[in-house]
């Protein structure tokens, strides 16, 4: 290869590296920037084993298809690796509710209801917002925090008109994690 | 001229410690011994081995420096703002391949240039992994080890780099590992890619490393793709029928000349992989408890009709010695794969179990030959002490796993022993027969 073709080959794998690095979070960032605000309540997954590595894993109300009324005890047809949307409200206490799971993403909701993407996986629903980084320096502090008060923890995510959720901060009683 | 590029530095070494003393005996005139000289770079040989040494400091080097630097931002990590965080990861990226790109085409420091874009490639994955965490991005961990392997391929393109082609490899393999347990229909074209992707830049940057990596993986990649759903019967298939592919791959190396260094490290890995597979299912057990499940081994039959076709291509080409190990290694890929074939045809696996076993074993003692007839033909060493050993594991193993008589045991253990010292000793003189033969040959051509 001569000296030119050399460089020009260098600097096209340098900005393929660049666009794959930008392209990576691109979709939470487009989430975060015109998604609403959305407040879920955090369950239990597993109170002793809340720390993988340094993320908190983290379970919600609409984590299980039974959360939802219109699929509780029915043939739901949602099976492994099915793609869904789920449906939830904003309830009184600030927190959203599970309203319904859909096999499409509902039109025309009302402003108190948006849609989330989650696809079951071994029986439980991921809308991949269930893992949050946790710094070093805070992760027992951080991990006792939610194991003792795990009721009154919420976390504040973004979701995006095509249900695409995005994880902002985690959030108990007054305390906020980011 | 370029030093030959199957001549080893051990043997251009030697003709360079050897000249002085032929030019003192009068075998060569000065004149000749410069000639020599000129033709094998031997005056390059002292700057050769030094910028070795310089190019494996260089990259320790450069992958401490890109450590101390992830350690510095890493202890101050959680201070920075998210901004700061991301301008330092892409400030680091294009600095590592800035840096070694400007050194090793300006200022011809190649090694050192070439240990920093390889930094670069690192640096590259890792940032990946804190942008991640700067999003709280969980999604599926594999991904970050398909976008690592896409930016790597791309830069070892770029760069004509075998090290970073590595790098790309086990990347990408990582990923398909966690790709095909969701994706299984899609995962299949993994081999493909990975031929299509890796093997033509080791052919044109000539690295056998990279060449003999790919292949492995295609292979194992096959084997994964195979033993998914906990066949060993069909682990057998692929592995024979890669073995076979590899030495057909040598073989036609070796007959068409093309490419010729890889032809004794290909063949070698397969008739290893072979071995592997001759050895493993050559225990009665094996055949017993093999687990069943359908049979899809796409890639192992591509790379049988692969290795059909490719010796029929060095057929023409090939010396007679070389045709006879090749009939021999298809002889026992071709039992193998039959062997694995018919056991799952088989409603009841007690049926053929004793012939499947027996077939297997007969295979294996098939393979000792070939390998200690590679030894004899093309004077390899190690290729005859590996197939002696073989066959005497093959022996062992037999009687270790038929629970025979200490007294028996013993008895073998003597005579296999007595046999590895005996075979050696022939080799030997078989060898220095060779070379005598050779000496006087070239003596009567001088008169």
């Amino acid at each position: 290869m001569s000296q030119r073709a050399s460089l020009v080959a260098f600097i096209a794998a340098v900005i393929i590296q660049v666009l794959i690095l930008v392209a990576v979070p691109a979709r939470k960032v487009f989430t975060m920037a015109t998604g609403k605000t959305v407040v879920l309540k955090v369950q239990p997954v597993d109170p002793y084993n809340i720390l993988s590595g340094y993320y908190a894993t983290l379970g919600f109300d609409i984590s299980r298809v039974d959360a939802f009324p219109n699929v509780r005890g029915v043939s739901h047809g949602f099976s492994e690796g099915a793609w869904c949307y789920a449906v939830v409200e904003k309830g009184d206490d600030g927190t959203w509710k599970p309203v319904s799971l859909q096999h499409d993403l509902p039109d025309n909701l009302p402003d108190n209801r948006v849609a989330l993407l989650g696809k079951l996986n071994h029986g439980v629903i991921r809308y991949e917002i269930e893992e949050f980084y946790i710094p070093e320096a805070q992760r027992h502090s951080i991990a006792e925090d939610l194991s003792r008060n795990v009721d009154k923890a919420r976390v504040e995510v973004k979701v995006d008109r095509t249900g695409h959720a995005a994880l902002q901060r985690l959030i108990i009683e007054d305390r906020i994690y980011e | 001229m370029t030093p030959n590029q199957n001549l080893s530095t051990k043997f251009r070494t030697a003709l360079r410690n050897e000249l002085p003393i032929w030019i003192q005996k009068g075998i060569v005139s000065e004149q000749t011994a410069k000639q020599l000289s000129n033709a094998y770079q031997l005056d390059n040989l002292k700057h050769e081995s030094t910028r070795l040494l310089s190019a494996v400091i260089f990259t320790i080097g450069a992958v401490l420096l890109a450590g101390g630097v992830i350690s510095f931002v890493a202890a101050n990590w959680e201070a920075i703002p998210t901004p700061i965080k991301l301008a330092l990861l892409f400030f680091a990226l294009i600095s590592f391949h800035a840096v070694g790109f400007w050194l090793w085409h300006t200022h011809n420091w190649r090694r050192l240039g070439h240990a920093l874009i390889f930094c670069g490639c690192l640096v590259f994955g890792a940032n990946i992994g804190l942008v991640a965490q700067i999003f709280h991005i969980s999604s599926n961990w594999y991904r970050g080890f398909g976008a690592w392997a896409l930016g790597s391929l791309v830069m070892a393109w770029a760069v004509r780099s075998w090290i970073i082609g590595v790098l790309a490899l086990g990347t990408s393999f990582i990923w398909f590992i966690g790709f095909q347990s969701d994706h299984e229909q899609s995962a299949s074209f993994y081999p493909l890619i990975l031929a299509v992707s890796l093997l033509p830049l080791a052919w044109i940057i000539r690295s056998r490393v990279l060449y003999v990596g790919t292949l492995l993986g295609i292979i194992t990649a096959a084997c994964v793709l195979a033993g998914y759903q906990g066949s060993g019967r069909q682990l057998l298939l692929t592995i024979a029928a890669g073995g076979m592919f590899m030495w057909a791959l040598g073989e036609v190396r070796r007959a068409s000349e093309w490419c010729l260094e890889f032809a004794n490290i290909t063949e070698g890995f397969g008739l290893g992989l072979l071995a592997v597979a001759a050895y493993i299912w050559s225990f009665h057990d094996l055949w017993d408890s093999s687990v069943f499940g359908p049979m899809r081994s796409l890639w192992a039959f591509l790379f049988f009709s692969l290795s059909i076709a490719i010796s029929l291509l060095a057929w023409r080409r090939a010396k007679r010695s070389q045709l006879l190990l090749t009939v021999g290694v298809l002889l026992v890929g071709g039992i193998l794969c039959v062997s694995s074939l018919l056991s799952a045809a088989s409603t009841n696996i007690s049926d053929g179990e004793f012939l499947f076993t027996a077939t297997t074993n007969l295979a294996a003692l098939i393979l000792a030959a070939v390998i200690i007839g590679v030894g004899l033909i093309y004077e390899r060493r190690l290729a005859f002490w590996l197939g002696s050993l073989y066959l005497v594991l093959l022996i062992l193993s037999r009687f270790l796993e038929y629970e025979t008589s200490l007294l028996v045991k013993s008895a073998a253990f003597l005579a296999c022993g007595v046999a590895v010292i005996v075979a050696g000793i022939s080799y030997e003189k078989y060898l220095r027969r060779n070379a005598a033969s050779i000496e006087g040959s070239k003596g009567e051509a001088g008169v």
